[in-house]
């Protein structure tokens, strides 16, 4: 059965939950002037590189990635998904661990962090451990439920926008690119490349039409685009380089007299801790599914519950934000590697598999 | 009896781990009721020894009676007072509903910048707060609000409100406002200027000038209507003009010509006013209340831009006109090279909309 709404939902949640907390702050940081070149060049890398990685997948019709490179030889398969593994397991834990100090930053100042940190883990097991099929429902679920409602907000967050901020739109350093190697550039690109490699995971449990999720994509500009305009419109470029969470703070303006809830921003972060709960669920389930690859005498439920358990351990000796933005800074390479590299080997693979295909049908 | 099967045992336990997850995840820690907090309608800031005197409005309700109490702390940081009156208090004090923060003078010309960066900071005040400034004696005010107050404190978070009794010669700022004007360029605020009411709860005596946070003069109420007017929310206020009429104004709208005659900034600002008349004196006609209309708040804003531009204040925000021609790295001299020579030309045009119900002379 296609499942493309599905998929497309997911697509959206699992980027829409990255977008709105570090991400604002990292573009703002790496310029002064003309953000939006900033955007647009980490929306275009995006963009190519899901046009590769799905390019590079529909050679194979209904097999994972994880499928195409033992097919290619074992040891190729360890070089390149080892990796990945890693990176997944690190990017859980910074994100539990990130999320959880967002989490008593802005609203439950008096809870314990090992608390938080202990149900986003429990959620997340939970639900990883419940299948792809039923991850997938349940964000279709959260999507009905808090979608409307973050729609909402980001229509009020425009209320004080003051539009003369956007200028000026260009300067030298903009126009030279030459932030591309900036370290808060780096980092912002965390909100891009966080989520898309579900897409190879899940073609032989959950079908979809690769096209459609090309055309969710453009749906992702715009909001890339709010998180950081937002901001900058509202507080100016010198006040908005003050905040951690720049959207956040934006948000915290709005004043509605006709809502009967005095801040807007309390549904909007539950939306989103909502959308990285789904983020987490589906890492896990990756990092399962590899990890069970390798060790294939665990069974499902007790993989989850141990990466769950080494994770909530690893999470615990993490001690403030500084070393959460060292893991994220040495992750950034990791990443960079793991996102480009998949890719195009699938597509290398691909190709290759066609040629072979047309040798010897 | 039932027969076990691993089925159903598996079963009944998951459904166990289930409920055991539903106590945890209500996500409560270390939860206090509503009635076992404190929840303060406006706060009052004073200068006590280089340190503070903080003023707190409680609205409180025991067994149906409204009754409004102010409890007052001193010490040398905010947060430090607001800990000390939790501590001496039997509730906690949650300041996350605070509608209005009343600075006294001189804390204000002290400089602001410290109390609103530390508000936006910890999030223990909400970012829209509103901000105000009295001249007179924290004490005599809050008193008079605690003994007048019918509606348990209320009346001064209804005197800003939009929806309630704000009217358009009171400025309106937010903390979240002051706190981008002192990190702005371009743009600075004005903060309302209150002091108790002979009659009435409260009385405004015009706004504050306030430049990278510190209060550097003020302009009268008129002025706050022209400076409502040039931010487009001063719907419904009313001029008198002259001798002759009074008028309302019904819709403003504004357009701006930037442009550089040498070094010097010129802005024309054109400010189009819909009025209807409300009051006549005579019989003047209609081109008699349209000139004198126009040459009265020509003259008005002309004397208040003089005066904010002699402080540097640029509390209109003029400068966010010129975002596009003055590169990036000469805006921040905004305020000392370019505002002070600055050349601001507004031509006023109202328009009598209606005059009524009653008709002006032909």
């Amino acid at each position: 059965m296609d499942k493309s709404l599905q998929v497309m939902v997911m697509y959206l949640l699992v980027h829409i939950g990255l977008i709105y907390f570090t991400y604002p702050m990292d573009i703002i940081a790496s310029l002064d002037v003309g953000h939006w070149s900033a955007i647009l060049l980490g929306y275009a890398s995006h963009v190519a590189l899901i046009g590769i990685y799905l390019k590079g997948l529909s050679y194979f019709g209904d097999r994972s990635v994880i499928e195409i490179f033992l097919g290619a030889g074992k040891m190729l398969a360890v070089i390149l998904l080892l990796p990945v593994a890693i990176y997944f397991l690190v990017v859980m834990t910074i994100t539990v661990r990130a999320y959880s100090e967002i989490v008593t930053l802005i609203f439950l100042a008096n809870t314990p962090l090992w608390a938080i940190m202990a149900l986003l883990l429990a959620v997340t097991a939970f639900i990883s451990a419940l299948g792809v099929e039923a991850l997938f429902r349940t964000a279709l679920l959260v999507a009905v439920l808090f979608l409307p409602v973050l729609l909402l907000v980001f229509c009020l967050s425009f209320q004080n926008a003051d539009w003369r901020y956007i200028f000026p739109l260009m300067d030298k350093k903009t126009a030279a690119l030459s932030f591309v190697i900036s370290r808060p550039f780096l980092l912002s690109q965390f909100a891009f490349t966080g989520g898309f490699l579900f897409m190879g995971f899940i073609p032989p449990y959950v079908h979809y039409n690769r096209r459609s999720l090309m055309w969710t994509s453009t749906l992702l500009l715009p909001l890339f685009l709010i998180s950081v305009y937002v901001p900058l419109l509202t507080f100016g470029e010198s006040t908005a380089s003050r905040f951690q969470f720049p959207f956040i703070a934006a948000v915290d303006t709005v004043d509605v007299s006709w809502l009967m809830f005095d801040r807007v921003t309390m549904f909007f972060l539950i939306s989103l801790i909502g959308f990285v709960l789904i983020f987490l669920s589906l890492l896990l389930w990756k990092t399962t599914l590899l990890f069970r690859r390798g060790f294939s005498f665990v069974r499902p439920v007790p993989a989850v519950l141990l990466l769950t358990l080494v994770m909530f351990i690893v999470c615990l000796q993490i001690p403030d934000w500084s070393s959460i933005e060292r893991w994220l800074w040495w992750n950034s390479f990791l990443r960079l590697y793991v996102v480009t590299v998949i890719p195009v080997a699938t597509l290398v693979l691909g190709m290759r598999h066609v040629r072979r295909e047309a040798a010897c049908p | 009896m039932p027969i076990m099967t691993k089925h159903s045992l598996r079963h009944g336990l998951n459904m166990l781990l289930m409920a055991g997850l539903l106590t945890v995840l209500c996500g409560c820690w270390d939860i206090k009721d509503i009635n076992h907090r404190a929840l303060p309608i406006a706060m009052g800031l004073e200068n006590n020894d280089g340190g503070y005197k903080i003023y707190l409005l409680i609205p409180q309700k025991t067994q149906g009676r409204e009754e409004t109490k102010v409890v007052t702390g001193t010490g040398p940081t905010i947060n430090d007072i607001i800990d000390q009156i939790g501590k001496n208090m039997e509730m906690q004090v949650d300041l996350l509903h605070l509608k209005v923060v009343v600075f006294e003078r001189g804390i204000a010309e002290r400089g602001l910048g410290d109390s609103v960066s530390s508000f936006m900071r910890s999030r223990f005040i909400p970012p829209k707060t509103i901000v105000a400034v009295t001249d007179e004696n924290l004490e005599h005010l809050f008193d008079h609000l605690k003994s007048t107050s019918t509606t348990s404190g209320l009346e001064i978070y209804n005197y800003f409100g939009k929806n309630a009794g704000w009217s358009p010669q009171v400025a309106q700022t937010r903390v979240w406002q002051i706190f981008r004007s002192l990190g702005s360029y371009t743009h600075d605020v004005v903060i309302p200027i209150i002091k108790t009411g002979r009659t009435t709860t409260l009385d405004s005596t015009g706004s504050a000038v306030i430049k990278n946070g510190k209060m550097v003069g003020r302009i009268n109420s008129d002025e706050t209507l022209l400076y409502n007017a040039f931010n487009g929310i001063s719907t419904q206020g009313k001029i008198e003009v002259m001798n002759h009429a009074s008028v309302m104004i019904v819709s403003e709208s504004l357009r701006h010509h930037t442009s550089f005659e040498g070094k010097q900034a010129v802005l024309n600002s054109r400010l189009t006013l819909k009025v209807t008349i409300l009051e006549t004196k005579g019989a003047p006609d209609a081109v008699v209340i349209n000139r004198e209309l126009n040459e009265l708040l020509t003259a008005r804003f002309n004397r208040m831009f003089r005066k904010i531009q002699s402080e540097k204040a640029d509390i209109l925000g003029l400068g966010q006109f010129f975002r596009t021609r003055i590169p990036r790295d000469r805006l921040k001299d905004w305020r000392t090279d370019y505002y002070p020579g600055m050349q601001l030309n507004l031509k006023v045009n109202t328009i009598i909309q209606d005059d009524g119900l009653l008709k002006l002379k032909a």
